[in-house]
Order: C-alpha cells, then structure tokens, then sequence
C-alpha cells in the first residue's frame, strides 16, 4: 500500500512527500526548545537521534536487535513449520481437516493476548515461554494459508502426477508445494509479521533482553527517550522484514497476484 | 432406505457437534488418567463448574459488561475518526499526499508497540485504554473508506455530475453509499481487531474490571480454572461479535445490490 502510493506519485509529489514530514519533524523540534511542550513528555527528534546512536555505539542496540530477532526465529519456525504441515495434512486429508479443523477455527476465536496468562502458569516466564507464544502468533496464518493454497491445487495437477506416477514425497515436492507456493509465502509473510509483533509483546511481559525489554526499561526509568527509541526500532524491523518478504512473494510469484488480508 | 433415516442435515450437525465431545472427552480421560504433567490442567467438569459459579457471580457479568463498553467506546471513536480520516484522504488528493506517507510510517508499529509509551504518557487509566482500542480500529477503517471512496465508479461520478450534486450531497448521495461496501469490510475487521487489543489493554495495563483483568487474577491465584473460563469468554464474546456484524456487513451488501438494480 505505501508502496504502491509513492510509486503512483510525480517527481514532485516525491518532494512533498519528503518536505512534509522534515516540515512536521522541525515543527516538533521547535515545539520542545521552545517549550511549549516539555522534553520529559514528548523526546525532540534530535534527542532521539542522540539515544539512537547513544545505544548503538554501547552496543546495547545490537545486543537486543539480536535477543529480540533470535525469539522471533525460534517462535516463527516452530509456529511456522507446525502450521506447515498441519496445514498440507488438513488440506490432503478429509480426515484430518475433519479433526484439526474446528480445533483451529475454535481456538483462533480468542484473541491471542489472552493465552498469555495461561502459558506464564504452564511454562513460566523464561525463553521457552516466549517461544511458545511466538509460535502461537506463527501458527494461524501457516496453517490457513498453506490449507488454502494445498486444496487450491488445480485438479489437473493431481491427475498429471497420477499419469506420471508421482507418489508420496515426490507427489510432494514436485506437484504440491510448487502450486501452493504463492499462497504459503503470503502465510510465511503474515506470520513473521505476527512473529514480530508478539516476541514485542512478550518481551515486555517480562524478559532482560529484546527491543520490547528497552521500552519496559525505558519506563521503569521514566526516560521516555528510551520508549520512543524502542518503538521506532519495533516499527522500523517490523516494516523491513515485510517489505523484504513482499520483495521475495513478488520474485516468487509473478504468475500471481499476491493474497491479502489478517485471516478474519 | 434406512440411511435415509440420517438425513444430510443431521449429519452436518453431528460432524460439527462429534469433534467438540471427542475433544471434552478426551481431556477428561487425560485428567482421569492421572499423568503427572495433567497435575495442573483443571478437568472440563471443573471448567463447568467454575462457569456455574461465575455465572451466579456479579463480579463476572460486571467484568463482562466493562470489558464490552470498554471496546465500544474505543471501537466508536476509531470508527469515527477513521471513517472521517480515510474519507478526507479519499476525497483530496492533497490531504492523501500530507497524511498518507505518516499514516503508513505510523502503521508499521505493532498495537503492542505503543503500550509503553502510551502508559507514561497517560498513566494506567481508562484513557489510554480505551486509546489503543481506537487505533486498532483506525487503521482498518481509514485504509477501507479510503479505498472505497477512491473507487467510487466512474459512472457514478458522471451521473452525479449531470445531475448537479456537489459539496456534501454528492458525498451523501453517491460516494458514501458507492464506498458502503468496502466501509463495511473495514468496520467489521476493525471490530475484530479491538476485541484482540482489548486483551492487550487489560492485561498491560492493569485494571479492576474486565475479562482480561479476570484471567490475569486468575493467573494470580493460581486459579486455572478461572483463566481458561476466561479465555472461552472472551473467545465466545469476540466470535458472537463477529458473527452479528458479518450479517450486518451482509445485508448492507444485500442493500447494495438492491439499490444498484433500481
């Protein structure tokens, strides 16, 4: 959509694009030297430049990028790979769409915050227990768009492997995943949006490292540099691991318009 | 002819009802079977029975009631503001070229993203409650209006043109109702939306009422029970929610065609 929006932009919209944003940053800056809004309530973007690279140059900005990154790896191939699989099995098998299914659609009912409380009482509130909640924000979209993509593999298809006496994991690889593709990187790209989105959360539930553990930290201090900090951080990873992975649904998929959309 | 006796209707209902009992079953054998790692998990009859104490509890209808004023208002006030934003930008180009490029910055941080800031700005009340419950909302209605409003059809437009409607009976009379069906797309995924942030904004930032503060005091006392009463509430609640505005969305699709066909 951002995208999209400043390709359809001239040379001079490209400028007042730019302009309008540096126009409200000065405005910003001027408003807390000024005083007409105190620093300790809303940081100047020269401050927070300065905590930036403050944080850069300790270390800390790379020691937490990573803590956070590594979370949402962990989670997202857990969550990933197991809506991987259950979603090809729900999707080749009457069966087993049967069982797992309303179990899904059951339990993605509820908003996933709410399992929050119920996995600190089972796993406590070490690693593991952020894994397992990234894992859960992983899941859905896997699941239901490799589902999706699985069962909308043209019935040609099928019958072509048929004739070529493709079985099982060559049945697999060479007929199935190919076709679903599209569908499955869309799901790999909502998940990690999710993954993302989650590890934060997690991480100021209650953790000593991670882009999420900054904020809390930056609370606790009340140095509200810190939180703005930390929330630009979140929204600047959050924003180049979907372009990136736009980047690679487009490689991928040329042949087919990309499918949008939270699942429902 | 006996097969016939279980007629597809039936059998429907039973596939869908025959997982759910498998299921309740199955837990319950897992809690009578005594394996040591089930020591934790509450048995479904003592999730019912918990309900059956709730249900004659005052405390948890009033949480219930919190927690639904809470989303509408929050729900409310994005709608409002996000309909009004996204029909601004939908109508001017200019406006599009201010405000999109910092709606879409802004909306690459995660809801989760600004609990932090939010509470130091505003403390632990109501207000930035109800807040992130709004901009939850915002979002999917400020992209759905504008995009319905930019794709009003051309046509329309002309016939609008010859009939000489400007200013606001030109939105009222054709643009609002052409964006109708897109509008209703945003608001039902804004729904949805709030009632997820709305577990986000009753367990960070802390209350004394609402089914996320339930599930958190749960978690307090150790009370299993209550948490996963909780979360089938609020589970229940979110799915009857979706449920009545996807048939709104529908009939004011319905709505729509009718109109078009006259």
């Amino acid at each position: 959509m951002a995208k999209k929006f400043l390709q359809r932009l001239g040379l001079k919209d490209k400028l007042l694009a730019i302009i309008v944003p540096l126009l409200v940053l000065a405005a910003w800056q001027g408003a807390v030297s000024q005083k007409l809004c105190s620093e300790l309530i809303l940081t100047p973007p020269l401050t927070l430049l300065n905590t930036l690279l403050e944080l850069a140059q300790s270390g800390d900005l790379t020691l937490n990028i990573l803590a956070s990154l590594k979370r949402v790896m962990i989670g997202f191939l857990l969550g990933g790979t197991s809506g991987f699989v259950i979603g090809i099995l729900m999707a080749l098998s009457p069966f087993l769409n049967r069982i797992f299914g309303p179990l899904i659609k059951a339990l993605q009912q509820v908003p996933e915050f709410a399992w929050m409380p119920l996995i600190i009482m089972f796993l406590g509130i070490d690693e593991f227990a952020k894994y397992f909640f990234v894992a859960i924000g992983a899941f859905y979209p896997m699941v239901l768009n490799t589902y999706q993509g699985v069962s909308g593999v043209p019935e040609k298809y099928h019958e072509l492997a048929r004739v070529f006496d493709y079985k099982s994991f060559r049945y697999l690889f060479k007929v199935i995943i190919p076709s679903a593709l599209p569908s499955i990187i869309t799901g790999i790209r909502l998940s990690l949006g999710l993954s993302w989105m989650f590890v934060v959360g997690a991480e100021l539930f209650g953790s000593d490292s991670g882009v999420g553990y900054l904020m809390t930290w930056g609370r606790a201090v009340f140095q509200i540099d810190l939180v703005m900090a930390g929330l630009i951080l979140v929204g600047v990873i959050g924003f180049a691991m979907n372009f990136l992975l736009e980047r690679a649904e487009k490689q991928f998929l040329l042949w087919r318009e990309p499918v949008d959309g939270r699942p429902a | 002819m006996k097969k016939l006796l279980i007629s597809k209707k039936t059998k429907g209902i039973l596939g869908a009802i025959a997982f759910p009992i498998v299921f309740i079953a199955f837990w319950q054998l897992f809690i009578l079977a005594g394996f040591p790692s089930a020591r934790f998990l509450p048995s479904p009859y003592k999730v019912l029975q918990k309900f059956v104490i709730l249900f004659s509890d005052p405390t948890y209808s009033h949480n219930i009631a919190v927690s639904l004023q809470r989303v509408m208002i929050g729900f409310f006030i994005g709608t409002l503001a996000g309909f009004i934003f996204g029909l601004l930008m939908g109508l001017s180009k200019t406006a599009e070229k201010i405000f999109a490029p910092f709606f879409h910055a802004v909306r690459q941080v995660p809801m989760i993203g600004w609990i932090p800031l939010i509470i130091m700005l505003f403390g632990m009340n109501e207000l930035p409650r109800v807040l992130i419950i709004s901009v939850a909302a915002f979002y999917p209605i400020t992209l759905n209006t504008f995009s319905g409003v930019r794709n009003v059809p051309r046509e329309y437009l002309e016939l609008a043109s010859v009939y000489g409607y400007k200013g606001l009976t030109l939105i009222r009379k054709i643009i609002i109702p052409a964006a109708l069906p897109s509008i209703a797309t945003g608001i039902s995924l804004g729904l949805a939306m709030s009632w997820s942030v709305l577990m986000v904004a009753e367990i960070f930032i802390q209350t004394a009422f609402g089914i996320g503060t339930q599930i958190q005091r749960g978690r307090d006392r150790f009370d299993i029970a209550l948490v996963i009463a909780g979360i089938i509430t609020v589970g229940v609640l979110g799915y009857s929610m979706t449920l009545l505005v996807q048939k709104i969305v529908k009939a004011v699709e319905r709505g729509q065609v009718i109109s078009a066909d006259k």
